[in-house]
């Protein structure tokens, strides 16, 4: 299924150099569904037949299909795909945290991750023991912890708040200190999953750039977002998946084209929620207006799609457009 | 210490020579998918104190009585069993107060600690699912905070054992350490078990609860195994527990030396041990996917 091999592994500068950090080579992760009633102790002494019946697999789910990636030392490896795609999940396979059901993953170097908001963190010590614990956790000695804190507390920029229980933090200092613990602990290999977008903006300009200064100094970085605007701007190569498969990998433009062409394309039903959806943000906040603008601009191939469907769905009556696409799709105009 | 130095200076970090390992991690078996070795004991041991005190502290931090608690709560516990049998039954015998402190004490330890384990891993799921490290010491934590717990209980212990006119004993040198030992590995191998299995069946949370229940009373701790008539001694020697509360009491109350009685001790411990890490390390790496 990864036909699309990768195509820019000839070209370019950012292509992976010959020392590879992170290799996958036909992974797949499969889950069980649970069924309901399956598995309980009741259900088992109730129907003894019908619960050996259901030792066979009954439901299944490839979050993952039969992907191969080499991720070469200092590479800014981006996946980005519609939400249910299984990027969270190769991810977590990637550090390690979930077993592929088939095929191997090869890491070189110390791993770090931050997955999620808030990982690991207990709400009711403080800041500051939930960043020692953490350290303990990715296998830091207590010594080497507390030298990194200052810089940590910094970064995060929670100086007076540190000592505080972490149940009175608001998300966005979660993630903040969350992203300084994690860029803090010389990761070689730095994992990251869709956390980023809770913070405000200064904070997150300050996490991606300084994830581009560890790229800069040679750290391996994988990165799932949502965040099109960073994935073209820092990335030096990236993924599209879909479905639990990986359909495209190469440039991160080339790739960030492809998938907005792709989410444009998708249900109409899709389209115009994320339409209204975007209406109502950008009306209600000048801040979000501009950044929406800014955004824009860096995203020509994304303005100039809306144009061409806007156009095409003049020329034939929406309702009917609509139906030819989707027999389901309510068409109210 | 020279690396957190080192990051602050960006300029020399580029050149500090990263430690190189190459952990394969699922090459061929699933041992491969463990923390890789670079973790050091020191780590692995200032993790499961951090995790260990944490826990404590956040128990009884908002409480009046704090760490009272460990122990008042099997001493009030004991007095109770002491009122109902001791007078009310009027089943007790000489010292009979210090007879029961000295089986309910460390089997409140055993207790708690097998209690707690059965959700260790379904409690901590978020944990489980985001970073990796050593899943045991997850268990070992909770073998430890109720070890703590119980070392806290054991002045009330003194306290018996001066009023009953008992001891010290100088064998007590051996034979305490003997005993906390073994009961320390029996239980790490319980909880080893049970954690692991409750992962993927839940119903062992409560199953364990009316084990544990039945199990106290089916423990010669409120009466001497003497007292158990002849055909229902089997239950003693299925019990795993029984064995060690007999040498518990006869070194505290007369300075005893377990003498035979040690071995089915060590049987049941070593045993507990060897297969409650055997289902750990067979289990621990679908931990991540089943909490």
């Amino acid at each position: 299924m990864n036909a699309t091999a990768d195509t820019a592994a000839s070209e370019g500068t950012h292509t992976p150099r010959h020392e590879i950090a992170l290799a996958l080579s036909h992974v797949s992760k499969r889950f069980s569904l649970v069924t309901p009633g399956g598995g309980e102790l009741k259900s088992t002494v109730l129907h003894p037949i019908r619960a050996l019946r259901h030792r066979t697999p009954h439901a299944e789910l490839w979050a993952v299909n039969d992907v191969s990636i080499e991720v070469g030392r200092g590479e800014f490896f981006s996946i980005i795909g519609a939400n249910g795609s299984g990027k969270s999940t190769l991810l977590r396979v990637m550090a390690g945290l979930s077993r592929p059901t088939r095929g191997k993953v090869t890491a070189a170097g110390r791993l770090s991750t931050l997955l999620e908001l808030g990982s690991g963190f207990h709400p009711n010590v403080s800041g500051r023991e939930n960043a020692i614990v953490n350290g303990l956790l990715v296998g830091m000695t207590r010594d080497e912890i507390e030298a990194l804190l200052p810089g940590i507390i910094e970064f995060s920029g929670l100086r007076q708040f540190i000592d505080q229980p972490m149940r009175t933090y608001s998300s966005g200092m979660y993630v903040r200190l969350g992203f300084a613990i994690a860029a803090f602990m010389e990761p070689e290999i730095l994992l990251v999953d869709e956390v980023l977008a809770v913070g405000d903006g200064r904070f997150q300009e300050k996490c991606y750039n300084h994830i581009a200064t560890l790229r800069d100094r040679g750290v391996t970085i994988v990165m799932v977002s949502h965040d099109l605007g960073a994935v073209q701007r820092f990335s030096t190569r990236a993924a599209l998946m879909e479905a639990g498969h990986m359909v495209l990998i190469g440039d991160p433009k080339e790739v960030v084209d492809q998938h907005l062409e792709r989410l444009v394309n998708s249900s109409p039903e899709i389209r115009r929620s994320m339409q209204e959806a975007l209406d109502s943000a950008i009306s209600s906040s000048p801040e979000a207006q501009e950044k929406f603008e800014r955004e824009l601009e860096a995203n020509p191939a994304f303005l100039q799609a809306l144009a061409e469907k806007a156009k095409n769905e003049e020329m034939s009556p929406p309702g009917e457009a609509d139906a030819a696409r989707d027999d389901d799709a309510p068409s109210n105009p | 210490m020279a690396a957190g130095r080192a990051i602050r200076n960006s300029a020399t970090l580029s050149r500090v020579p990263f430690p190189r390992h190459t952990l394969n991690l699922m090459s061929a078996a699933p041992v491969a998918m463990r923390p890789p070795g670079s973790r050091s004991l020191l780590n692995s041991w200032q993790l499961l104190r951090a995790l260990t005190t944490r826990d404590l502290r956040l128990r009884y931090q908002e409480s009046v009585f704090g760490w009272a608690w460990s122990m008042l709560n099997p001493l009030s516990y004991g007095l109770v069993l002491y009122f109902a049998f001791g007078v009310i039954l009027n089943a007790g015998f000489k010292d009979y107060p210090l007879f029961l402190m000295a089986g309910v004490f460390p089997w409140f330890w055993f207790q708690g600690a097998v209690q707690q384990s059965t959700t260790v891993f379904v409690g901590n799921a978020g944990l489980l699912k985001k970073v990796r490290f050593p899943r045991l010491i997850l268990p070992l934590s909770i073998v430890f905070g109720n070890t703590l717990q119980f070392l806290l209980t054991v002045p009330v212990l003194v306290v018996f054992i001066v009023a009953s006119h008992k001891g010290p004993h100088w064998s007590w040198l051996v034979t305490l350490p003997m005993l906390f030992t073994i009961q320390v590995v029996l239980t790490v191998g319980v909880c080893a078990l049970l954690s692991s299995l409750t992962v993927f069946f839940r119903d062992l949370q409560h199953i364990t609860e009316v084990i544990l229940n039945l199990l106290f009373y089916a423990t010669p701790i409120l009466y001497d195994i003497e007292r158990i008539p002849e055909r229902y001694r089997w239950v003693a020697t299925i019990n795993p527990y029984a064995a060690l509360a007999e040498g518990w009491r006869g070194a505290i109350m007369s300075g005893h030396w377990p003498g035979e009685q040690i071995i089915p001790c060590l049987l049941w411990a070593a045993g507990f041990l060897v297969l409650g890490l055997f289902v750990f390390r067979r289990l621990e790496d679908s931990f991540a996917d089943a909490v």
